[in-house]
């Protein structure tokens, strides 16, 4: 290990304030990449998820190798990453669409979390390079990310009077690359000009693709009484 | 022979010095545990779900930093604390910090299990890789190579390389389960002896009333048995698709 912070390494007044800033410095600057990025835990958030896990680190080595109570040294501070688990499954949330939000903002607090506790047990080194790993991942790789999404699905509704005017709509798909994902059909609808067909169709586009194009291009076709998007 | 026995003898020594615990291995091993997970993580981000590369790559670097705890806490007990341990007694367990990673991470991957309508669940594999990519972070902590490099070969295979015998798996399986949706209650019966007559038996029969734009609709989910030979899953779903009542039936997939 380093040798700079050998004078470090143990639990007296001056290495408990020098932890504390530490994980405070960390805390704040991965909380403010997320805050910037607009996510819900913040700055705020995650200086007291670092402190709160260096204090509780602290506090289990104190305990031993000052008090000289006979304890595991690391109980005490391993209950904060179950701890940090139950907070981060707080923070996700199930959108309207039923998909996963929230999931990057809790790993990110975990990490957070466990960078705290190794700064409490004077393990610099460590909780230096994973704050950097950190703040790599998220402010590097998260462009990267953006970069190799394949595009989301898309659920698209249309409605037509005669069975065969179905088939225009499949080629068309089938020539700009969409993958139709799910389909259902109903027919028993009815309204002043007789019976029409109604479809939900869920698709898988290969490449980008622009919905309102593809919508007015859908309703444009004959037979097709209308076309919409629906949201996820 | 002689170019082997050196080649295993430099490897041996090689790799047991990177099992030592030092600042160039705790740097090699967090960095490993984050390519590793980015590994995983890429074709997840790939296909667009909840957990992607960032999440994956967090979470194992994290897992290896737990691992590295314990085991510098453990390095400084043997060393600059050797006093204290000698007067109170040894009570350190290089495992636990690890154990409550596995703990953690299950809570956090739990966030992520959704389930929505006619009994399906979504999520459970986000929840499960990310299970897995946070155990083979523990294993990078603690400077197992050799697992780690079958594990993420493993895992990203599971992940991606199964989508479609799965996919295989559930079209020919013999139990279906589908939602069907039609006019009126009472007409449930009738429906009912139409999926008897196709099927070998209905496991169950979960009623799901629900109101929608013109009117009254009823929805019924069955989970049905079908028989031996029949090998189609549309075969059956168009027989009772054909019943005047039914607006739609829908197999579910979860």
């Amino acid at each position: 290990m380093l040798p700079i912070f050998n004078g470090l390494r143990d639990i007296n007044m001056w290495t408990v304030l020098f932890r504390m800033v530490v994980a405070f410095i960390c805390g704040s600057v991965i909380g403010i990449e997320r805050t910037y990025s607009n996510k819900p835990a913040g700055f705020r958030t995650h200086i007291l998820v670092t402190i709160g896990a260096t204090i509780a680190s602290m506090t289990g080595m104190y305990l031993y190798l000052v008090l000289k109570l006979p304890t595991d040294i690391s109980r005490m501070g391993t209950q904060v990453i179950a701890g940090l688990g139950f907070i981060g499954t707080g923070t996700i949330i199930v959108t309207r669409e039923k998909t996963v939000s929230g999931l990057t903002t809790a790993a990110g607090l975990w990490v957070a979390g466990i960078i705290g506790l190794a700064i409490g047990a004077g393990f610099y080194e460590g909780a230096i390079i994973t704050f950097l790993i950190t703040l790599f991942v998220e402010t590097t790789v998260s462009e990267l990310g953006r970069f190799i999404t394949k595009p989301g699905r898309l659920k698209i509704a249309l409605s037509y009077y005669y069975r065969h005017d179905l088939g225009q709509v499949m080629s068309y798909l089938k020539e700009k690359q969409i993958n139709i994902v799910n389909l259902q059909i109903t027919g028993n609808n009815e309204d002043i000009e007789g019976k029409f067909y109604s479809v939900l169709m869920t698709l898988n586009p290969r490449h980008p693709v622009d919905e309102n194009e593809l919508v007015t291009a859908l309703s444009s076709m004959d037979g097709i009484i209308s076309a919409g998007k629906l949201d996820k | 022979m002689l170019i082997y026995f050196y080649i295993g003898q430099e490897y041996g020594n090689s790799v047991e010095a990177l099992r030592e615990f030092s600042f160039g291995t705790v740097c090699l091993r967090l960095v490993l545990a984050t390519l590793c997970g980015g590994l995983i993580g890429y074709g997840r981000t790939k296909k667009n779900r909840a957990a992607g590369l960032r999440t994956y790559m967090l979470t194992s670097a994290g897992a290896a930093l737990a691992v590295l705890i314990s085991l510098y806490e453990f390095s400084m007990l043997e060393g600059p604390w050797a006093s204290v341990v000698a007067e109170v007694g040894q009570r350190y367990d290089v495992s636990r910090v690890a154990a409550q990673v596995i703990s953690g991470i299950s809570f956090l991957a739990a966030g992520s299990i959704i389930s929505v309508a006619h009994r399906q669940v979504y999520g459970l594999t986000t929840a499960t890789g990310l299970f897995a990519s946070v155990c083979m972070g523990i294993a990078a902590g603690a400077g197992f190579y050799e697992c780690v490099a079958a594990a993420v070969f493993f895992i990203a295979f599971a992940l991606e390389g199964t989508t479609n015998l799965d996919l295989l798996f559930k079209r020919s399986t013999r139990n279906i389960t589908m939602a069907v949706e039609f006019d009126d209650i009472t007409h449930i019966d009738a429906i009912t002896k139409v999926i008897e007559e196709h099927a070998d038996s209905i496991h169950s029969i979960d009623i799901e009333h629900s109101e929608s734009g013109n009117g009254k609709h009823s929805s019924v989910i069955y989970t049905v048995r079908m028989k031996k030979h029949q090998t189609s899953h549309s075969h059956i779903l168009s027989y009772v698709a054909e019943l005047p009542w039914v607006y739609s039936v829908e197999e579910v997939i979860a």
